[in-house]
């Protein structure tokens, strides 16, 4: 479904990534793991066109769409979801689905999208007339990944959901994510929480100085010498969350 | 002295009407002090607050949408008001509008001149964000990092346009001669015609405008926008293009207030800059950056002006307005609805 070769990109003159390789299989949950700065979420905006990309190449559905303004990408059905509190907190949670599904031409499919996200996240209905200014941490992150399954994506990229949120939420989060994967998306999902991610993931990739450094099956990485040493804190056990 | 002395939210607003209750109570106790009198004046304090709220909710625009303060709004008001002159005169003078409507009365041209100032002002406002003010950002409508470069350039551009102006129009008064019937009488004023369209349009206006911010999915996208390039981006809004639909609208909005100041003064290239000023003062004192905060600051700076050169002293009209401005910045810092929705950490 998403192809990256020899991404190269970065901010101003400052170059993030050196050549990242990354492929997203149809309907999989993909991890993107990585410490502070090595470049998971430039790689993410790189695809949503929020960034330039310098060189390489993104395929996504088997057509190029490296540099594409942004919102042809999320017409494509390519959507990334940023971290927890990007919301817009003067609007309410309705209108903050709404915006969701702006590239949809047809008010049907709207509500009908809305009912969907309500199916998933029922804290949402219960809250849709309140400002997002008022929700909690958990919930601003449910209205994010509610935002953006509003345009009947075909995958979502998730910016760490984990970010700054009690275990309990997290689980519920992920099972959600879990949930929506099997309605017939495909996720790629940026997180900190490597644990987790693993856990919830079918392959995973560890990013560092910009270069994919360690791939493979998410039950292989968890017990990946290498991956334990630098990222899982060496010497814990993997098995308990 | 002032330590641990906070202006509390309940103190602001207590201040505030402690200078509201001297001022009334100060103008009150002027000779020319009836209802009559204060009649007219609620009237045309109004009437003058809502071409002050046009201008003002014209900069507020802007400024969310492009993080730039444009000085040169009130040129587009000056461009617009000769706009509306020059196609009145070709309809009526020109006796173009008797070939198609032999029955027409004058307000039919003036209404076309203020579809037109409307229009034109909307498209120019577009073309000159497109071609002038985009390349002086970073590409593609990136302008959260306008700076200060972009600020001055706005004074630049406010001169080009004004000079621009003298070279086509000259710098005489030209008189907006708008035959739009004998004055009529509201509740014991007697009112020129070109208040009450003023009045009538203004509100129109205004009231279109709330209607399409909150209630078209257009709106919906031009709210996101101002409030953040990156989420609209990655929701799927075609962010340049709104940034363009930003500007004009602002701009369309000072052109049909420069038509329909017209009538009722002069139309001269001078007139953009004193306009621009008080629009300032209106947006300041409603709170920077918000809408209906603009509107009611044109309400509150067209009243408060309107009443002090009736009841104290006419030949110092300007300076209230910024005198006003004044008073609420020192009270009250952010403006009436300048209070920003926060997140929660």
């Amino acid at each position: 479904m998403l192809k990256i070769k020899s991404l190269i990109s970065g901010y101003g003159s400052v170059q993030i990534l050196n050549g990242a390789n990354m492929k997203v299989d149809n309907q999989s949950i993909v991890a993107l793991l990585g410490g502070n700065g090595t470049g998971k979420s430039t790689i993410l905006k790189a695809c949503s066109g929020i960034i330039r990309t310098w060189k390489g190449n993104i395929n996504f559905n088997g057509e190029d769409i490296q540099n594409l303004p942004p919102h042809e990408i999320v017409q494509k059905g390519l959507v990334q979801v940023t971290q927890g509190k990007d919301v817009f907190p003067a609007m309410t949670v309705l209108e903050n689905l709404r915006l969701g599904g702006f590239t949809l031409k047809s008010k049907q499919i709207l509500n009908d999208n809305i009912e969907k996200v309500f199916n998933y996240f029922p804290r949402l209905n219960e809250r849709k007339s309140q400002l997002a200014a008022t929700l909690s941490g958990g919930e601003l992150q449910m209205l994010c990944i509610g935002r953006g399954l509003m345009s009947n994506p075909k995958m979502i990229m998730l910016d760490e959901p984990s970010a700054a949120l009690a275990p309990q939420i997290v689980l519920d989060i992920f099972k959600n994510i879990n949930k929506i994967r099997k309605d017939g998306l495909t996720v790629l999902v940026v997180e900190q929480n490597v644990r987790m991610a693993l856990l919830l993931a079918d392959y995973g990739y560890v990013i560092k100085d910009g270069v994919i450094n360690v791939e493979g099956e998410s039950k292989k990485l968890m017990y990946d010498e290498s991956v334990k040493d630098s990222y899982l804190g060496g010497g814990g056990t993997t098995a308990n969350v | 002295m002032f330590k641990g002395f906070k202006l509390t939210r309940k103190l602001e607003n207590t201040l505030m009407l402690v200078f509201t209750l001297i001022f009334l109570g100060y103008i009150s106790m002027s000779p020319d002090m009836n209802l009559e009198s204060l009649k007219g004046v609620l009237i045309i304090g109004i009437t003058v607050g809502i071409i002050y709220g046009l201008v003002a909710v014209g900069i507020s625009l802007i400024y969310t949408g492009l993080d730039v303060v444009n000085f040169s709004h009130g040129e587009f008001f000056m461009l617009g008001a000769f706009t509306g002159l020059t196609v009145y005169n070709f309809l009526i003078d020109g006796e173009l509008i008797y070939a198609i409507f032999p029955d027409a009365y004058g307000w039919v041209g003036y209404v076309i001149g203020l579809f037109f100032a409307f229009v034109i002002m909307g498209l120019f406002g577009v073309l000159i964000e497109r071609v002038f003010l985009r390349p002086l950002t970073k590409k593609g409508g990136g302008y959260t990092v306008a700076g200060m470069g972009i600020i001055i350039c706005g004074f630049g551009l406010s001169v080009v346009l004004l000079n621009l102006a003298y070279i086509i129009w000259n710098p005489t008064a030209h008189p907006f001669h708008a035959d739009l019937g004998l004055p009529i009488n509201i509740g014991g004023v007697t009112l020129p015609m070109t208040y009450l369209w003023m009045l009538v349009t203004g509100f129109t206006v205004a009231g279109a405008l709330y209607f399409f911010l909150n209630k078209t999915k257009m709106g919906l996208g031009v709210r996101a926008v101002a409030h953040s390039k990156v989420i609209s981006n990655l929701v799927g809004i075609n962010v340049p293009l709104y940034i363009s639909i930003i500007f004009g609208i602002a701009c369309a909005l000072a052109g049909l207030a420069g038509t329909l100041v017209g009538p009722t003064y002069q139309v001269v290239v001078y007139m953009g800059y004193i306009i621009l000023l008080k629009a300032f003062a209106s947006a300041v004192v409603g709170g920077f950056g918000s809408l209906p905060g603009a509107i009611v600051g044109g309400f509150t700076v067209g009243l408060f002006e309107t009443s002090c050169a009736f009841f104290i002293s006419g030949s110092h009209k300007d300076a209230y307005a910024f005198l006003l401005m004044i008073v609420v910045l020192l009270i009250k810092p952010t403006g009436f609805f300048g209070v920003q929705v926060k997140m929660k950490a």
